[in-house]
């Protein structure tokens, strides 16, 4: 016989029985439309991005050169006609370039007093670096070179560089013919504006300025063109392995560019060591400034960036001033 | 026959008899059931309700292959790029999957099976960015259901000095119809690229994505009566 209080149970039981068939016939049954009275909108999009960017507080030392190698010369083995010392502070998300002229007369481990430039001649890029470093006292973390050819079919591997021309230049030397102004230099182009020495007032230091300039063009470029396809970082990547000799490996070289992608090419100091031209016997050779080269290299190691007081004037500054 | 007796005997007359209670509720619970079935429905379990995952699978519109070696033979490195495009493409199913359509996922607001290809650190920026990369930590509050549209994908894959596979981008795009819980719709697109290294089996390393809802008018009848 059945208890009063089991006969609740049952009852309550069948009730959420009830409740429980029925919620679930009217929760799959299909519910009004209400989005046709509704104008239709475009929703504020959601946007999220990472890199993995170097967070270290350690500058990174690069020494970039660009080697006068004509066709069918080794690169690795003539002049290293452009020198350029590019410090990365990862963590402050800055760099900074100092050129070094071609002329700078040096000390070369174990070839005695010579022209920078003529390093890579007698030790290839192995010796370069070590006269760098004895003449800054700053170790290099890498290397990269490039020669003539490469250089421009590395300019042309990313559709070439828009840069903005300083001043206007008609040089027959290094073929530069440019009128001032944002332009986008070839390859061709592009090499010419890095040679040109001949038109420009400050000679071998306004060049090497010059030279940095295309390096912070190329950094703006890169910086845009990602923003917009990140995926274009593999055709930069690719152009320049294709076309350099580095000491970079791939995974460093990612890492890098990745870096790159926070820096903002207007915290890029582009600057040159100071000097005078001078003679020695009948060749002509860029003095450094001994005092400034210290106090460059001193702060650029601390860091890799420098204080205002050591930046050295623009050699190209009067020029662009006249323009 | 004590006086309470006689009272407690005439309740017992006047209560109900049990078949009178059961026969009713039964036949309205499976009329209930008949009605359900027939709408196509499906019929939940007691103690947890477990939603289908909508079967999705992306299909790769191309695959590219960039070398680093100055004398590299790009196109004798292109098979390379497809094997490799398809090596990864299981993965960014799951994670779009995992992201957009498994229910478990979206009602609960927990992704953190969406990012399981991911380094530590992307998988961190990840998860600070849900509603861009994800349904949202509160779809389960947005959205009824969604329904995988079309997902393309089209790979570029860096090649090491070595000739060997280093860095894959793969671009993609990815579309879903999202039921709003006010019944509205939304047409779900998620834009962009990841970044793909292959550190002991490929991992996202980074990423540049963009998702944008656009109201849309609600799908046709028949497309909405089969959700797949």
């Amino acid at each position: 016989m059945t208890q009063p209080s089991s006969r609740r149970r049952i009852a309550l039981v069948g009730v959420l029985v009830v409740a429980w068939v029925a919620g679930s016939v009217l929760g799959a049954a299909p519910r009004p439309r209400t989005a046709a009275a509704a104008p239709l909108f475009q929703l504020e999009p959601a946007h999220a991005s990472f890199v993995p960017v170097l967070d270290g507080s350690e500058p990174i030392f690069v020494l970039l050169i660009g080697s006068d190698a004509r066709p069918g010369e080794d690169v690795a083995a003539t002049r290293a006609d452009s020198l350029h010392i590019l410090a990365i502070n990862p963590a402050k998300a800055k760099a900074t370039i100092v050129g070094i002229p071609r002329d700078s007369y040096v000390e070369i481990p174990g070839q005695g007093q010579n022209k920078i430039n003529s390093a890579m001649f007698f030790g290839g890029p192995e010796l370069v670096v070590e006269t760098v470093e004895e003449l800054t006292g700053i170790t290099l973390d890498y290397w990269a070179l490039t020669g003539f050819k490469t250089f421009s079919a590395m300019v042309n591997g990313v559709d070439g560089l828009m840069v903005d021309v300083p001043f206007a230049m008609d040089d027959d030397f290094s073929e530069a013919f440019f009128e001032p102004g944002l332009q986008r230099l070839d390859g061709h182009q592009a090499l010419a504006f890095a040679r040109n020495r001949h038109d420009l007032l400050a000679g071998d230091f306004g060049r090497s300025e010059n030279q940095g300039l295309l390096m912070v063009s190329a950094l703006t470029q890169f910086k845009r063109e990602f923003t917009k396809d990140p995926g274009r970082m593999l055709i930069w990547v690719s152009s320049f392995l294709r076309h350099a000799q580095t000491t970079v490996a791939l995974d460093d070289l990612m890492d890098l560019v990745f870096t790159a992608t926070t820096i903002s090419p207007k915290r890029v100091v582009n600057a040159v060591f100071p000097g005078s031209n001078a003679m020695v016997g009948t060749t002509s050779v860029v003095n450094l400034d001994p005092a400034a080269v210290q106090a460059i290299s001193r702060d650029l190691e601390n860091d890799g960036l420098l204080k205002v007081a050591n930046i050295p004037p623009s050699p190209n500054a009067p020029q662009a001033g006249e323009a | 026959m004590t006086a309470n007796r006689v009272e407690r005997a005439s309740k017992k007359k006047r209560r109900t008899p049990i078949l009178l209670i059961v026969v009713p509720i039964v036949l309205v619970a499976v009329a209930a059931l008949v009605i359900l079935l027939l709408q196509g429905g499906e019929v939940p379990i007691l103690g947890g309700e477990e939603k289908p995952v909508p079967a999705f699978d992306f299909t790769v519109k191309r695959s590219v292959a960039v070398a680093t070696a100055a004398d590299a033979d790009v196109q004798a490195l292109a098979p390379e790029a497809e094997a490799v495009g398809t090596e990864i493409t299981p993965t960014i199913d799951d994670l779009y999957t995992n992201a957009f359509i498994d229910p478990s996922n979206w009602e609960s607001g927990d992704y953190e099976e969406a990012f399981a290809a991911f380094t530590p650190d992307a998988a961190a920026a990840a998860e600070q960015n849900l509603d861009s990369l994800t349904l949202g930590a509160t779809a389960g509050d947005d959205f009824e259901s969604v329904d995988p549209g079309k997902g393309v994908l089209s790979y570029e894959v860096l090649f090491d000095l070595d000739g060997n596979p280093d860095t894959a981008v793969v671009s993609v795009r990815f579309t879903a119809l999202g039921e709003r819980t006010d019944g509205t719709f939304v047409q779900i697109v998620s834009e962009g690229q990841y970044f793909l290294r292959d550190l002991d089996g490929w991992q996202i390393t980074a990423f540049d994505v963009t998702r944008s809802d656009e109201e849309t008018e609600p799908p046709s009848p028949s497309v909405a009566a089969s959700p797949s």
